[in-house]
């Protein structure tokens, strides 16, 4: 079928009213001649009807005093309880993004530092203090040295 | 409590009245809040309702909306009118609630929740008989699974363009894409809704 409305939201606002009432009647028109048009009209009436039945649920009675609350509480919550509920209901967006600066600023800090990270902790701690106890032990045993010598000098004597 | 919108001072008579109290709110003023609680409160929970089709989830929803509308008071520029911001919040708790499964995990709620729903619209008799009940209310579960079969953005846009009355520029603005895509995803939607639904024009049974 080689009809323009049947590709265009024509139909869907004639059947929701919102034509004016020049292009209705043009379609009005235009629907005694093309039986597409007519049965599209025709079905799409059918589902609006049909989405009219559909009635919600009335709300709750207690639904702004539940509200009012949680804004009092919500005023008065700590700033990482307010962070954790902005992260309700899967927006995570805030968090993506959050993650990504720590990232960015633990790749800034591992480039900026790169011997401090990549030396073992604490090995340079242990080089030290074995380097200072051999220095140490070397001292005592040259002075164990002098003070033999000390002592042995005066039975040469 | 709440100015008249008319002698607001310094706030751009293009922006829509709604965006005015908004502005109110912005600057302190709770009985504002209230006023648009009240206004948008219904089609905000009934749009939730329809998107989740669980009464409970529905109205949590919806009262996060309210309190992501109030907590962003102080950062509130009216860029866009009043209600396509607030049914894009709507939108977007909503499509990530069903993005993220949680429909699954609630769905035994849609079958205990059925009593918490409108009394079914009566037929002109003045009693209909207990055979018409029953067949408004399976006609009623149809229309219900038909929309629940829709991709999430489709049945959000087709829940706007029904129940809402929002022109398509609108619901683009809500769902953040262009007006040529909105017409196809109702284009679209209003065609698995006829394959589905069509039948009852004839007042058949399926």
């Amino acid at each position: 079928m080689n009809c323009p409305y049947k590709s265009d939201e024509t139909l869907l606002d004639y059947t929701a009213g919102r034509l004016s009432p020049d292009k209705a009647a043009t379609l009005d028109l235009h629907m005694q001649t093309c039986r597409d048009c007519a049965a599209l009209r025709f079905e799409q009436t059918a589902v609006w009807g049909a989405l009219d039945a559909w009635e919600p649920a009335p709300v709750s009675t207690d639904f702004n005093r539940r509200l009012w609350q949680r804004i009092d509480a919500a005023d008065a919550a700590p700033w990482y309880q307010r962070l954790a509920d902005s992260f309700r209901f899967g927006n995570w967006k805030p968090a993506f993004a959050l993650t990504a600066a720590m990232l960015v600023i633990a790749a800034g800090f591992v480039l900026d530092h790169p011997r401090e990270l990549r030396q073992p902790a604490g090995a340079e701690g242990v080089s030290t203090t074995e380097a200072e106890q051999v220095e140490q032990t070397l001292e005592d045993l040259q002075l164990l040295h002098q003070f033999d010598s000390a002592t042995a000098a005066p039975k040469q004597m | 409590m709440m100015q008249g919108v008319n002698t607001i001072i310094g706030i751009p008579s293009s922006v829509d009245l709604d965006a005015q109290l908004m502005l109110q709110v912005r600057e302190g003023d709770d009985g504002s809040f209230a006023v648009l609680l009240e206004k948008y409160r219904n089609p905000v929970i009934h749009f939730t309702f329809r998107m989740v089709q669980d009464r409970a989830i529905a109205e949590e929803l919806a009262q996060e909306v309210f309190l992501r509308v109030y907590r962003s008071r102080q950062t509130y520029e009216p860029t866009a009118r009043f209600t396509t911001w607030l049914f894009r919040i709507a939108t977007h708790l909503a499509l990530n609630w069903l993005r993220d499964g949680k429909k699954e995990r609630g769905q035994h709620r849609l079958d205990d929740d059925r009593d918490g729903e409108m009394p079914a619209r009566e037929v002109p008799d003045r009693l209909p008989s207990m055979e018409q009940r029953m067949v408004y209310q399976a006609r009623l579960q149809e229309v219900r699974d038909a929309i629940a079969k829709l991709p999430d953005k489709q049945r959000a846009a087709v829940l706007m363009h029904k129940y809402e009355e929002m022109e398509y520029s609108q619901i683009a603005g809500v769902l953040e894409c262009s007006e040529s895509a909105v017409k196809s995803l109702l284009f679209r939607a209003y065609e698995s809704l006829r394959s589905q639904l069509a039948y009852m024009a004839n007042g058949e049974s399926k």
